[in-house]
């Protein structure tokens, strides 16, 4: 047996709190014993009989905490013992949340926590800006999650906080990275060299849990929301977002996402990247955006290829744009269309994420032709819909967090005859659902069932946003996916692709891959 | 940065006239945890500021509003000034206070009958109040009761002072307990010269600064509202409810002090 000691000076943490700590160090493997006590004559005499009394704990005072494990090894007790502050900090943190009334005003929350410098804001549209107002003027930066802000609004409160040095991310901001703190719909990603500025969340959640998947971490990741490139908000935020990434000095490089942006905005965004200097990566989501260098500033053209030239540029390293890294390709494609009738020849995306919506969109439109979809309001063969979108979540909540509309979908789906490909995406990390996959997998295998029923096919394909720390398990994710009979590829990008080589079949590949490229 | 507005809603009498004849008085914080704050000042003593509520020690005061003690940060200066206690970020007004009477009266009649009709087994106690030392401690302190031994009472308190786990160590709380009854019922013990100053010495060498506290509010026959709930029970069903909530206080300060309370009880055989 070994015993390792921790006298904490003029230790004050409730009886409670030390009850707990003495239970959990007793809990670890290997620990025999653990006695937490204040230093008085009687806990030393108390000690001395359990023979747990070392020159350590002889030392303490009647206002001194006393730690004492006895463990099976050296490195045992050692252990639990340096497990004792952690252990009290975290008891502590979580009784004084449980502790306090909670508040309910902005104001009543910086009177409990008088350190705080940042507000998430989640309250209806209408009483959204208000909330941000005061958060502002109480000098916090805000995070405003909420939604339906006015334009007006928005522009007010983004002048107001730049006038005091803050920052505020939004409206509609669903990811944020601050410092490695995630914020809304959010990934477990390492800490690493990457800003971010996104007027998108999940586009976002796709950049950042590919730079993860690499080994390549996030320093801050600044929402700015959707509108915020607009010719009215001018990319006010966007620009305070580049300015302080500039400034950071853990971040080596830049990246910006979202849509194409007012031309003026998007000027004033590539001079700001020059000059700071950095590397960057601008991916706006756009038709007939062509990858091009210009000096350290590299636009692409899709979310994965802005996490793959992040990466190359980071490691000093040559890239270059490809359809596809997922393995036999063609052959799986190939696989999909055998199992299509003549006639089937349309895709129907159904997305959680607006920003993912958005690039399949564009991918299929570029090689399928004209795509109906709620994000544009255009007609086509093929669909594409946000299920995020405000027709679809009244009285809903959110597809991230709520499958029904998307099952519903499915399901009607498998009785489209034309329907070739289900495209969809599965968003994991903070936030969303426990399991999004467990979710639609067995509306994905009824659907494939009900098609084979009427003696059809019906190819789904899907991308899974997440990484391996995420709490819903990608791995698991993924695996429950193929076994409902959905082709999982590592990016929406190439999902997209993937279902328009399906329903298009070889004049499709032949612009993908290249006329005559191995198939 | 001006104190933000609060008060002072519920205060022990005995505080109330110290902060009273105190004007002027200065203290630091002496320790802050998620639903209190204890306040030293320059005697040594404590005054503890909680959220609204009973008393939960003899020198405490209820705030308004438990969040404003989020001001409070260690070592932060506390004075008394024109009817509030000031600290950067925080002034609370007493003016207005309720003024709960801590004090028992030993000899009253029908003294502590709501123990009397306090029935069935008591919370497990802390386990350090089962250790060798911890029951040769109780069964001094209930032969020095029983016997009226201000000896044995002596030295059975000073083995108790600091015995046990918790920042109140279990030893300290059972000792209040037990004293609680004995004002209660028949203090006289305590009366006899140098007992409670001898307890008294004891409290301030071996025990921790905040159970001190306790001990020497106990010993002038102060205590907080749970445990006078107890002893002023007029019922078996409110003697039961009053203990009930009492043994929530702590991890199991609660429990240690009802089993002070029965070892003085059964050892005065009332």
């Amino acid at each position: 047996m070994a015993q390792a000691t921790v006298v904490t000076r003029g230790a004050y943490h409730d009886s409670v709190a030390l009850l707990t700590l003495a239970r959990a160090l007793r809990a670890r493997p290997g620990v025999r014993e653990a006695a937490v006590v204040m230093g008085t004559p009687a806990n030393h005499d108390l000690l001395a009989q359990a023979g747990l009394l070392t020159d350590l704990a002889r030392t303490a005072t009647a206002n001194d905490l006393i730690v004492v494990v006895e463990a099976e090894t050296a490195s045992g007790a050692e252990a639990a013992a340096g497990a004792t502050a952690p252990l009290l900090a975290e008891g502590a943190t979580r009784e004084a949340r449980r502790g306090r009334a909670r508040p309910r005003t902005i104001a009543g929350a910086v009177r409990q926590m008088p350190d705080a410098n940042l507000a998430l804001i989640s309250v209806p549209g209408v009483f959204a800006a208000a909330e941000a107002r005061a958060a502002l003027g109480a000098g916090l930066h805000v995070v405003l999650f909420s939604d339906n802000v006015a334009l007006a609004d928005e522009i007010a409160l983004k002048r107001q906080a730049l006038a005091q040095g803050l920052l505020l991310m939004g409206p509609d901001c669903g990811t944020a990275y601050v410092a490695g703190v995630p914020l809304g719909f959010a990934n477990v990603v390492p800490r690493g060299p990457v800003g971010l500025v996104a007027a998108s969340g999940t586009g976002l959640q796709q950049v950042a849990t590919l730079l993860a998947g690499r080994g390549r971490g996030v320093s801050h990741a600044i929402g700015v929301g959707g509108r915020d490139m607009s010719e009215a908000v001018g990319g006010l935020m966007t620009l305070a977002g580049l300015a302080r990434l500039g400034d950071d000095a853990g971040t080596e490089l830049i990246v910006v996402v979202g849509k194409p942006p007012a031309l003026a905005v998007g000027e004033r965004v590539r001079a700001a990247l020059r000059g700071i200097g950095k590397p960057a990566v601008v991916c706006l989501l756009g038709r007939d955006v062509t990858t091009r260098t210009d000096g350290a500033v590299t636009t692409v053209a899709t979310l994965e290829d802005a996490a793959l030239a992040a990466d190359a540029a980071l490691g000093r390293a040559a890239w270059r744009p490809r359809p596809f890294s997922a393995p036999d390709v063609t052959g799986r494609i190939g696989e999909a269309r055998r199992a299509l009738y003549a006639g089937q020849s349309t895709v129907l995306g159904l997305y959680a994420g607006g920003t993912l919506a958005h690039e399949s969109l564009i991918i299929l439109e570029a090689l399928l032709g004209p795509v109906a979809s709620n994000l544009t309001g255009a007609r086509g063969r093929h669909r594409v819909l946000d299920l995020g979108a405000d027709e679809f979540t009244i009285a809903r909540a959110h597809p991230m967090l709520d499958p029904t509309i998307r099952l519903e979908m499915i399901g009607r789906a498998s009785e489209q005859a034309d329907l070739a490909v289900l495209l969809l995406d599965v968003v994991l990390g903070h936030g969303a659902a426990a399991d999004p996959a467990g979710d639609v997998a067995p509306a994905i295998e009824a659907a494939r069932a009900a098609a084979r029923g009427a003696g059809r096919g019906l190819a789904v394909v899907a991308s899974v946003v997440g990484t391996a720390g995420d709490p819903q398990w990608l791995a698991a994710q993924v695996a429950r996916l193929e076994a409902a009979g959905a082709w999982v590829l590592p990016s929406n990008a190439q999902a997209a692709r993937a279902a328009a080589a399906i329903a298009g079949g070889e004049p499709v590949l032949d612009r993908l891959l290249g006329p005559g490229a191995p198939r | 940065m001006s104190g933000r507005r609060g008060c002072l809603v519920r205060l022990s009498a005995h505080l109330a006239r110290r902060l009273e004849a105190t004007e002027g008085a200065r203290g630091r914080v002496h320790s802050v945890f998620a639903r209190a704050v204890n306040v030293q000042w320059s005697d040594g003593s404590l005054l503890a500021l909680h959220g609204p509520g009973p008393l939960l020690a003899p020198f405490a005061a209820a705030v308004d509003d438990v969040a404003r003690l989020g001001a409070l940060r260690p070592d932060m200066i506390v004075t008394v000034e024109s009817g509030r206690l000031l600290a950067p970020g925080l002034g609370l007004s007493w003016q207005g206070a309720q003024r709960v009477d801590c004090a028992l009266v030993s000899r009253r009649p029908g003294g502590a009958s709501g123990f009397a009709a306090l029935a069935g087994v008591l919370p497990p106690h802390a386990p350090g109040l089962d250790s060798q030392l911890g029951r040769d401690a109780r069964a001094a302190l209930a032969a020095g009761i029983a016997e009226r031994d201000a000896t044995r009472l002596m030295a059975g308190a000073r083995s108790l002072l600091g015995l046990g786990e918790g920042l109140t160590p279990a030893g300290d709380d059972c000792l209040v307990g037990a004293l609680a009854v004995l004002h209660a019922v028949d203090a006289s013990v305590l009366t006899e010269p140098g007992v409670a100053a001898a307890i008294a010495a004891d409290a301030g060498a071996r025990t921790t600064t905040i159970a001190r506290e306790f001990v020497l509010h106990a010993l002038a026959g102060r205590f907080s509202e749970p445990v006078l709930a107890v002893l002023r029970a007029r019922s078996r069903d409110e003697a039961d409810r009053a203990a009930a909530r009492l043994a929530t206080s702590g991890a199991t300060s609660g429990a240690d002090t009802l089993h002070g309370m029965r070892l003085a009880w059964d050892a005065l055989a009332v």
